[in-house]
C-alpha cells in the first residue's frame, strides 16, 4: 500500500496540467476519507481582495449548491454524520471529510456538487462574511491573546509579500467583498492543475477514477509558474507591541527560515526543534527552565512550519505545506511583572541553544523521540493521506520514511552546525500582546534590570542563570519598538 | 495485520439502529479487577505500533468539597508531573522522548485523566513509570508553590476568552451547594491561595489516589494477557484506602434564575440558557432523551439553528451541553449573538424551543436521524487507539466499565417521541432554570 502510495507520489503535485492528480491510500476499511487538495490559497488573493481564496472555500463548503439551499446540504449530513470541512492556508486549500462505505454513494454526490456546482447564494454569502469578519475581530483579536499574537507575527515579517495578511482576510476587504469576485477566484485558481484528489479507505474499485473524471469538469488551468518570493530582511530587533485590555502578557518571536520538508538541514533542525521546545509536550528544554523550573507561564513552545490552532490541538494539521516557513517561539501568557523577564529567559534559552547546542546523550533520545513520534501525527487515516499530499508538495518520499532516512545518518554535530547555520538571536521579530504597552515598552528601551522574585527557594543554577537573565541586553532602538491598538491589527 | 483492523472498522460502523443490534463499542476488551481495587481494561484494537494509555482517577472538581480549595484536582494533575525518588521530573521527561511520547493529562468535573501515547515496545516502560508516580508521588514544598504559579498561568491564558467566564458565572448561579457550582479551572482566589497549600495537598493525594478510584484503560498493539502481567507487577501493591467524599447534594431548584456578565473588552455576546439535569444513568431514559433533545432543538439540522443561523442570521453559534454527570449538572444551551439589540429574541427563542418539547411530540423520522448520527459519529471518531481509550476513559469516569456505552446507545434506541416529550416536561422547565448574558464593552 505504501508503495502505491509512493508511486503516485513520485508524480509530484506541482508537475503538470495532465489533469488532477490522486494520491490513494486504499484499503479494507469502512471508513472513506477524502482530502480535496487546490494548490492555490491566500497567497493568490487578488492584492485588494485579501480574503478572497478563503471565502471562496467557505462558499464551497458552508454553503448551498445549485440544486440544494445550505439548510438541504445539512439535513443531508446529518444523519450519516458526515462533514465537509475547509481549511485554507497560504497555498492549500482543503476540502477533507470521512463517511462510512454505506453512505458513500450519497456524501460523495454532495461533495461533488459543492465543489463543482456551487450555489453562489446571496444569504450564504452574508452569513459566511459575517462569520470571517467575527472570526478576525471577536475569535481572534477579541478572544484569543495568544493565536493573536502568532498571526500578527506572520503579518509584519511577511508584511508586503503574497502571505503578508491573514489567511481570512482583513475586515475592509470582505466589506467590499463581492460574490463576483468570489467567482472570479474559483474560476481562476479551481482548476485541474490546481488540483490533487486525496482518497483513503475502503473505496470500491474504479471509485477513485470515478472521481478524477468528475473532477475534470473544472477548467485545465495552468501549472504554478512563479515561486513564492524571500520575505523582505528584518533589521536588529523589530517589536510589534498590541496594545489591548488584557489580564497577561503574550509572546511571539520569529524570523523567516530557510528551510522546509525535503531541504538537506530539515532533519537536524527538526531534532533541533523537538529538543528546544516540542508543542505542548512538557520534555523540552524552553518549556523545564521557563515553566517547570520557574513558574513563569503554561508552556513554551518552538516550531519549524505553520501550526495555527495550537492551543486546541496537539498535532498539526496537515495540508498547510508551505514554499517558505518561520522558525517561532510561543511563549504562553505570563503574568504583567515578571513579562520582561520572561522575554530575557526565552531568549536567553534561545542563545544557550545556539552556543552549546545539543549534547550527544540528548541527541540520540530526540533522535530516537522523532522517529517514534512520526506514528503518532499520522494515526488517523485522515492525517496519514494528508501528510502524504503534503509530501507530494515538497518533493519527499512519504514523511515517515523520509524522516527514517534522514535522521539515521544524522549526528549531533550535524543537528549543532544546522542550529548555528539557521538560527539567531537577532533580526527577528518580536509580538507582544499586553495592556499598557507604553510602560513595558519604555522598561524594554531602557534595557531596565527585571529581577524575578519567586515564591519558593530555587536550584544554585536557576539562581545564578537569573542574574544573567534579569541584566540580558537587547538591541532595541525606539523607531523599531512600536505599538499598535489591537482594534486595527485585521482591520 | 491491517486486514484484522479493517474488519473490526467496519463493525463498529455497521451498528445502526435500523439494523440488527450490534455494539456500539464494538471491540473485544477484557476487563479485570486486582485484589487492591484497581481495575484493567485493555483494548486490543489492532492499530499496529502504537499503545494509549489512559488512567482515570474518579476524582475531579466535584471532589472539592472544603471551601477555600476550588481548582485542587485540576492542581493535582499538575503536580503528578513533578517526580519520584525512583524518577525525578528530567528522567520522567527523558523516559518519555525516548519512547516517543505523547504525554498530557486533564481534569474534569468528576475525575482526572493521565494519558500517554507510545510505541509497543515502550510499554512495560511506561506502565512501570507510571505506577511509580501513582505510589510514590513526591514533591518538595518549593516544588509545589512554582507548580501553582503554571497553574495560575493557565487561568491567564483562559482568561481573554470570555466563554470562560460565561461557564463560570453559570454554574456559579444555578448551583448553591454542590460542588459543580465552581469550574474545573477554579476560583482565581483559590488559585492565587495555592501556594499556601502544601498539606491539603499531601491530603488530597492520600484521599483519592487509590487503587480503588483508578482504572487503567490501556488499547492498541497490545494483548490482555501480557499487559495484565505487567499491572500486577508494578501495579499490584498498591495500597486500598478507605476515603469516601461526602458531596454536598443540591435541592431542587425552585425557581428561575437570571446573571449577567459585563466583559470590559469588545466581543459578541453570548446567551446561556441552562436547565437541571439527572445524574448519568444508562437504564432510565432521562440522560438519553435529553442528549437527543441537545441535537433535535440545538444542533446544526434544528429548526432554530435554521432560523437563527441560516436565515435570520443573528446568532452564528448555537449549540447544546448535556455532558453526563456522575451527580445532577446541567443541560446548557449556549447562542453567540451577533448585536446586542437582538438578546432578548434570541433567549426567547431558545426557552420557546426548549418548551416546544414539553408541549409536542417530535416527528418519529427526525428522532431516528438523529440516532443514526449519534451512532455514526461516535463510530467515525473511533479512528485510532489514543481515540479509542479515550472514548473508554469518559464512560470508564462514570461506571467503571466501557459496557455503559453499549447500554447507554441501547437506551437511546428505546427512546420514543412519548418519552422525550415526558423528560422535557420533567427537566426542561421554568423552575429549574437559569439563564446568563455576557455583553462586551466598546472599543476604545
Amino acid at each position: 500500500m505504501k508503495a502505491l502510495m509512493m508511486a503516485a507520489l513520485t508524480v509530484g503535485l506541482a508537475a503538470g496540467a495532465q489533469g488532477p492528480k490522486l494520491v490513494t491510500l486504499p484499503g479494507r476499511s469502512a471508513l472513506v476519507t477524502f482530502r480535496i487538495v487546490f494548490l492555490t490559497g491566500a497567497a493568490e488573493d487578488p492584492a485588494a481582495k485579501p480574503g478572497a481564496a478563503a471565502l471562496t472555500a467557505a462558499m464551497l463548503a458552508r454553503g448551498g449548491t445549485r440544486e440544494k439551499n445550505y439548510k438541504q446540504i445539512v439535513d443531508a449530513l446529518f444523519p450519516m454524520a458526515a462533514s465537509v470541512a475547509d481549511q485554507t492556508d497560504k497555498e492549500m486549500i482543503v476540502f477533507s471529510g470521512t463517511t462510512h462505505v454505506d453512505n458513500l454513494e450519497a456524501y460523495y454526490t454532495l461533495l461533488r456538487s459543492m465543489l463543482l456546482d456551487p450555489g453562489w447564494r446571496r444569504e450564504d454569502f452574508g452569513r459566511l462574511r459575517d462569520d470571517a469578519v467575527n472570526f478576525l475581530r471577536v475569535s481572534l483579536a477579541g478572544n484569543n491573546d495568544e493565536e493573536l499574537g502568532k498571526e500578527v507575527l506572520y503579518n509584519t515579517i511577511y508584511a508586503g509579500h503574497p502571505y503578508g495578511h491573514h489567511d481570512v482576510g482583513t475586515v475592509s476587504a470582505l466589506q467590499s467583498m463581492t460574490i463576483a469576485d468570489l467567482q472570479q477566484f474559483y474560476r481562476e485558481h479551481f482548476t485541474q492543475a490546481n488540483l490533487v484528489i486525496g482518497l483513503a479507505g475502503g473505496y470500491p474499485a474504479g471509485f477513485a477514477e470515478r472521481v478524477r473524471a468528475d473532477f475534470s469538469k473544472l477548467p485545465v488551468g495552468a501549472p504554478k509558474a512563479a515561486a513564492v518570493p524571500e520575505p523582505k530582511p528584518i533589521h536588529g530587533i523589530q517589536v510589534t507591541m498590541v496594545e489591548k485590555n488584557t489580564r497577561s502578557v503574550a509572546y511571539s518571536i520569529g524570523f523567516p527560515l530557510s528551510v522546509k520538508r525535503g531541504d538537506p538541514d530539515y532533519p537536524a533542525l527538526l531534532v533541533a526543534q523537538a529538543y528546544f521546545g516540542p508543542h505542548r509536550e512538557s520534555g523540552g528544554r524552553l518549556f523545564a527552565r521557563l515553566r517547570a523550573e520557574r513558574g513563569l507561564n503554561y508552556g513554551d513552545y518552538a516550531y519549524l512550519e505553520y501550526f495555527p490552532r495550537g492551543m486546541f490541538v496537539f498535532e498539526p494539521d496537515p495540508n498547510l505545506a508551505r514554499q517558505r516557513q518561520i522558525f517561532q517561539i510561543w511563549i504562553r501568557p505570563v503574568e504583567p511583572p515578571t513579562a520582561f523577564f520572561a522575554l530575557r529567559a526565552a531568549m536567553f534559552e534561545l542563545d544557550k541553544l545556539i552556543r552549546d547546542g545539543i549534547n550527544p546523550e540528548a541527541f540520540e533520545r530526540t533522535r530516537l523521540f522523532v522517529t517514534k513520534n512520526v506514528n503518532l501525527l499520522t494515526k488517523t487515516k485522515s492525517a496519514e493521506l494528508g501528510y502524504a499530499i503534503d509530501s507530494g508538495f515538497y518533493g519527499i518520499p512519504e514523511y515517515g520514511a523520509y524522516l527514517k532516512q534522514g535522521l539515521a545518518k544524522l549526528t549531533a554535530e550535524d543537528v549543532n552546525r544546522a542550529i548555528r547555520k539557521h538560527l539567531r538571536l537577532t533580526d527577528l521579530e518580536i509580538v507582544v500582546v499586553a495592556k499598557d504597552c507604553a510602560a513595558l515598552r519604555a522598561k524594554f528601551l531602557a534595557n531596565e534590570v527585571s529581577p524575578m522574585t519567586y515564591n519558593s527557594p530555587k536550584a544554585a543554577d536557576v539562581v545564578a542563570e537569573d542574574k544573567i537573565i534579569e541584566r540580558w541586553h537587547m538591541d532595541w532602538k525606539p523607531e523599531d519598538v512600536r505599538v499598535v491598538p489591537v482594534e486595527g491589527v485585521f482591520e | 495485520m491491517l486486514r484484522i483492523v479493517c474488519l473490526l472498522v467496519a463493525g463498529a460502523v455497521a451498528a445502526l439502529p435500523a439494523d440488527a443490534p450490534r455494539k456500539a463499542f464494538p471491540y473485544a476488551y477484557d476487563q479485570h479487577d486486582f485484589p487492591n481495587g484497581l481495575r484493567l481494561v485493555t483494548i486490543p484494537t489492532d492499530y499496529p505500533n502504537v499503545v494509549s494509555v489512559f488512567i482515570v482517577v474518579q476524582a475531579g472538581s466535584r471532589n472539592e468539597i472544603e471551601p477555600g480549595k476550588s481548582g485542587f484536582a485540576h492542581l493535582f494533575e499538575h503536580l503528578m508531573f513533578r517526580g519520584t525518588a525512583a524518577y525525578p521530573p528530567a528522567k520522567y521527561q527523558e523516559t518519555l522522548k525516548a519512547a516517543g511520547a505523547a504525554s498530557n493529562a486533564f481534569t474534569t468535573d468528576d475525575f482526572t485523566a493521565y494519558h500517554t501515547t507510545f510505541s509497543k515496545e515502550d510499554l512495560e516502560t511506561v506502565l512501570r513509570m507510571e505506577a511509580d508516580r501513582f505510589q510514590h508521588l513526591e514533591y518538595a514544598p518549593a516544588a509545589f508553590r512554582t507548580e501553582t504559579l503554571a497553574v495560575l498561568g493557565e487561568y491567564n491564558k483562559n482568561s481573554a476568552n470570555p466563554v470562560s467566564k460565561l461557564f463560570e458565572v453559570v454554574r456559579d448561579t444555578a448551583f448553591d451547594h454542590h460542588t459543580y457550582k465552581h469550574t474545573t479551572m477554579g476560583f482565581l482566589r483559590d488559585i492565587e491561595d495555592m501556594p499556601n497549600q502544601f498539606d491539603y495537598s499531601r491530603t488530597f493525594f492520600e484521599r483519592y489516589y487509590r487503587p480503588e478510584y483508578v482504572t487503567l484503560v490501556v488499547a492498541g498493539d497490545v494483548t490482555p494477557e501480557a499487559t495484565r502481567g505487567l499491572v500486577e507487577k508494578y501495579w499490584g501493591e498498591w495500597k486500598h484506602g478507605s476515603y469516601q467524599a461526602a458531596i454536598p447534594q443540591e435541592p431542587p431548584q425552585t425557581g428561575s434564575r437570571t446573571n449577567h456578565v459585563d466583559w470590559p473588552t469588545p466581543t459578541l455576546a453570548w446567551i446561556a440558557v441552562a436547565f437541571r439535569t439527572p445524574a448519568y444513568t444508562d437504564i432510565e431514559k432521562d440522560q438519553a432523551a435529553l442528549d437527543l433533545i441537545g441535537f433535535l432543538g440545538f444542533s446544526e439540522s434544528s429548526e432554530l439553528y435554521r432560523k437563527l443561523v441560516i436565515e435570520d442570521q443573528k446568532v452564528d453559534l448555537l449549540r447544546a451541553d448535556d455532558s453526563a454527570h456522575v451527580d445532577p449538572g446541567l443541560f446548557t444551551v449556549f447562542a453567540r449573538v451577533k448585536k446586542d439589540s437582538d438578546i432578548d429574541g434570541v433567549r426567547d427563542a431558545i426557552v420557546a424551543a426548549a418548551g416546544g418539547f414539553r408541549e409536542q411530540l417530535v416527528p418519529a423520522a427526525r428522532l431516528d436521524a438523529v440516532k443514526r448520527h449519534l451512532r455514526y459519529a461516535f463510530a467515525l471518531s473511533l479512528n485510532n487507539s489514543e481515540a479509542v481509550a479515550q472514548a473508554a476513559a469518559r464512560y470508564v469516569e462514570l461506571r467503571r466499565t466501557p459496557e455503559t456505552i453499549d447500554r447507554l446507545f441501547d437506551v437511546y434506541d428505546s427512546v420514543t417521541p412519548e418519552d422525550i416529550r415526558a423528560v422535557a416536561r420533567k427537566y426542561l422547565v421554568d423552575d429549574g432554570r437559569t439563564i446568563v448574558t455576557l455583553t462586551g464593552g466598546k472599543a476604545k
